[in-house]
């Protein structure tokens, strides 16, 4: 398996240098910036476009976790966030609890889900993990088509008989705009986690794990406990997305989490590029809003399945870093035709 | 108390297009090593292509062929022309790719035939015979009986033909083989058109037991997988059973009161008994 | 110290080992022999990737039979291997510090702790350098420090002189005579290269066939006519 050089697999977070941390402040007040001015200037419909859009990234984020740190391949992620949406809804329907607190637990909800069912696999191959992740997306498409979600009803599936009530938003974001600011800054939160997780302890051994098992073992690392954690807080992103989403319509459709979105979304994270933190922003937009556009010009939406799936196949033999690496490459040689400072910061 | 006999029966009948579809699987994974994920979606190609020639007007056994032979020629073209061009040759990502190439034919039988609610009828349907008191359809019968013939057939060409004895070569170790003098690209190709070709034969039939659903057929294959699994990808009659057991599960479990919609667990609960009776001896092998 | 008792390793009908029974308490011992002879079978029961049939190894007295795989680096038996294993996308810091994450740190504050162990095979100017950027050499001492931080007891190298400099392999020497100075681990040492064993090895066990043909000191295990005879062969007698 040493045949990826691990050269591929740096995600591309900050590296320690002090001329980094100016660049990134910049990048972050254009993007503040960009995010306050985006969200009063859309229309209704592109601003919940975008609301999907920034949710998904969190799901995609969870698909590239497993993949850039362990290359671990999970075809549910999306079947988790339906699960971890239906949970969201149940609680805050049932419990009446803020919004906060409903996401919280449809991320601990999928995040169990995710594990009691992939835990058989993470001890035998790749390929296996695949398989058994593909299976959990096709059984929960079923569930959730059969029992539909929560809409306020009373009895343990909440579904209601009479009108349907929106799920709850947030109290500090009531309005479309409000909701999106608010789920870029959960967006930004869980880039946070998931930065804290890499740059510390569980990356280490990730990483570890990832040279070689040989390697890992000589070190210390209790291999199947670290996957664990990984495959744990995949689902607790993916949880936590799906929970965003329910919060973003006010309720989510059972006819939506069909097995084929979770292999969209694979196959677009590894488009966007697992391996950086660009990836998982292409892939949600290209998840939501290449379909709205698509819409927009009254093309079918099968022509975005199929350009997906092309997609993925390009990627796979040309450019495993996918469109966020070959960004990367271009500004690096940008760089290398304008040399700037010695010492410039990657 | 539900009578299960029909039951039993049409489970049986949909067991043997799994079977069909996982000894493709099996035998393509045995010699090129990628799981073809994209199986389902090409016998449903298959019987979309099958179906509207009908529609159109055309001999039955002609729209027959022309779906067997697109599905063959496409897992061919794939298999010789995309699958060797990956940068990465680590089997979960070959696998992987098979998934672009199902969303792609999703996609297409999407855009061109929808998800209109449809049935793939075969002649055979009409014609029926008794067996211990339930009535059987012929094309029931036939699945099965295509499913135990060509599971013969291909458990005789492995083991007997030349062909067959290249196929285990490269199954075994695909570098070797080459410095032997196997003749990889041909023996990788024999294998990826048995595999369409089944797949193919597969979908047709299925489309005719249960629906004409680019959706469904698709997704199909996660059964064929999960009878791949049982069978470790390597063992043909061990992936049978799986794949009966399977089928034949599924459809017991229909007219059960609370547990009918978790049928489609079934592949998955099967799957996970495998894996851990895989696991049930944990040795660390030492690269 | 390092008792090993009637230690047998099958694979199928392979005999990697056959009775092993050696006791070595130098502070730094050569493992040779022909290939094949069970010299990395030995390491892997060590670190144990390799389950044996029967027999068993104690450490400091203690049985390593009934330590977790995961836990052996904590309890103090680190390894470097032929093939390295340096993990590309950490700092060599951050390799040092990946496995200072499951070793007993006695309460000392982790960055002196890197950098001792960083000081102590020379690669402190390479502490923020990532380890796909180091050369071969500079790996080999990156594993080395990373088996001797947090108490180690023995440090296991395979092959570790292969593919060096003239002043790469000095380097090496001075390092391997120093690691029980240093962290008072035992070393044990395999390798092809006779010109290393002699250099820093106080005692040497020599195998053949898995089984042991000799030990002592190491001159004196080198110039033995049977360690010969197992490498070269013996002279046939003409008819």
């Amino acid at each position: 398996m040493s045949d990826v050089t691990d050269e591929t697999l740096t995600y591309s977070l900050p590296v320690d240098s002090r001329k980094v941390r100016l660049k990134w402040l910049m990048t972050a007040l254009v993007a503040v910036g960009a995010v306050y001015v985006l969200s009063d200037a859309m229309s209704n419909y592109w601003l919940r476009t975008f609301i999907s859009a920034a949710a998904l990234a969190i799901g995609s984020l969870s698909v590239s976790v497993l993949f850039a740190q362990l290359g671990m391949v999970s075809l549910a992620q999306f079947a988790l966030l339906g699960v971890g949406g239906w949970f969201a809804l149940r609680v805050s329907h049932g419990l009446g609890v803020p919004f906060e607190l409903a996401i919280l637990a449809g991320g601990v909800a999928a995040a169990a889900f995710g594990l009691v069912v992939g835990l058989p696999a993470l001890r035998m191959r790749g390929l296996y993990l695949a398989i058994i992740t593909l299976m959990m997306a096709g059984a929960i498409q079923v569930l959730i088509s059969a029992f539909g979600f929560p809409d306020g009803g009373a009895g343990i599936l909440g579904k209601s008989t009479g009108a349907r009530v929106m799920m709850a938003r947030p109290f500090l974001a009531q309005t479309d705009e409000a909701y999106f600011r608010y789920v870029a800054v959960v967006l930004v939160l869980c880039y946070g986690l998931v930065l804290l997780h890499v740059r510390g302890r569980p990356g280490r051994a990730w990483a570890m794990i990832r040279r070689s098992e040989v390697c890992a073992l000589a070190g210390g690392v209790h291999i199947v406990a670290y996957k664990v954690w990984a495959f744990a807080l995949a689902g607790f992103l993916a949880g936590v997305a799906g929970g965003l989403l329910a919060g973003g319509v006010g309720q989510l459709d059972g006819s939506a989490f069909p097995a084929s979105q979770s292999i969209m979304l694979f196959a677009l994270t590894i488009v966007g590029g697992a391996y950086s933190w660009m990836g998982p922003l292409i892939a949600g937009l290209m998840l939501r809003a290449f379909p709205a556009l698509l819409n927009d010009f009254h093309v079918d939406g099968n022509i975005a399945t199929i350009v997906f799936g092309a997609g993925l196949l390009h990627a796979l033999m040309t450019a495993p870093k996918g469109i966020a690496g070959q960004l990367q490459d271009a500004a690096k040689a940008l760089r290398a035709k304008f040399p700037g400072k010695p010492g410039a910061a990657r | 108390m539900p009578d299960f006999m029909p039951f039993f029966v049409s489970g049986l009948a949909t067991a043997s297009t799994y079977v069909l579809s996982a000894v493709g699987i099996v035998v393509l994974y045995r010699a090129s090593g990628v799981v073809n994920f994209s199986q389902g979606a090409l016998g449903a190609l298959a019987a979309f292509i099958s179906w509207s020639i009908v529609e159109r007007g055309g001999p039955e056994p002609v729209a027959w062929l022309a779906g067997v032979l697109v599905s063959t020629s496409l897992a061919f073209l794939y298999g010789r022309a995309l699958a060797p061009r990956l940068a990465f040759s680590d089997p979960v990502m070959r696998a992987v790719a098979t998934l672009g190439v199902a969303l792609i034919l999703l996609g297409v039988m999407g855009y061109v035939w929808g998800e209109l609610p449809r049935r793939l009828r075969l002649p055979t349907d009409t014609m029926s015979f008794e067996l211990i008191g339930v009535r059987v359809t012929a094309t029931r019968a036939i699945a099965f009986a295509l499913a135990v013939l060509s599971t013969v057939a291909v458990m005789a060409f492995l083991a007997g033909s030349r062909l067959g004895l290249q196929m285990r070569a490269l199954a075994n170790n695909r570098d070797l083989s080459a410095l032997l003098g196997v003749p990889v690209l041909r023996a990788d190709g024999y294998a990826w058109i048995i595999s369409g070709a089944l797949a193919g034969v597969s979908g047709i039939l299925l489309a005719d037991l249960q629906r004409l659903s680019g959706q469904t057929l698709t997704f199909a294959v996660i059964p064929a997988i999960s009878a791949a699994v049982i069978g470790r990808f390597s063992s043909l009659p061990a992936t049978v059973a799986g794949g009966v057991a399977i089928g034949v599960c599924e459809a017991l479990l229909t007219p059960v009161p609370v547990v009918g919609p978790f049928r489609t667990a079934v592949p998955f609960v099967f799957s996970v008994v495998a894996l851990l009776w895989m696991q049930r001896k944990s040795t660390f092998v030492y690269r | 110290m390092i008792e090993i008792e009637d230690l047998t390793v099958m694979f199928g009908g392979v005999r990697g080992l056959n009775a092993l029974t050696a006791t070595l308490p130098e502070p730094v011992t050569g493992l040779v022999g022909p290939n094949g002879a069970g010299k990395t079978t030995l390491i892997n029961v060590l670190s144990g990737f390799v389950r044996p049939t029967i027999g068993t190894v104690k450490i400091d007295g203690e049985n390593l039979g009934g330590i977790a795989l995961h836990k052996r680096a904590a309890f103090g038996i680190r390894r470097t291997f032929q093939n390295e294993q340096v993990v590309e996308n950490l700092t060599a810091g951050g390799n040092v510090t990946a496995v200072l994450d499951n070793v007993p740190t006695d309460r000392r504050p982790r960055r002196d702790l890197i950098e001792a162990a960083l000081g102590f095979v020379g690669m402190i100017p390479k502490l923020h350098v990532m380890g796909a950027d180091l050369n071969a050499y500079e790996r080999r001492l990156v594993e080395i420090a990373r088996a001797t931080v947090g108490r180690p007891r023995l440090v296991m190298m395979d092959e570790p002189g292969a593919g060096l400099s003239q002043d790469e392999s000095e380097h090496l020497r001075s390092v391997i005579k120093g690691i029980h100075g240093y962290c008072g681990a035992q070393v044990l040492l395999v390798d092809h290269d006779v010109d290393l064993i002699s250099a820093t090895c106080v005692a040497t066990l020599v195998l053949d066939f898995g089984s042991r043909i000799a030990y002592g000191p190491t001159t004196a295990v080198l110039a033995d006519p049977r360690v010969r005879a197992a490498y070269l062969g013996v002279a046939e007698e003409s008819a």
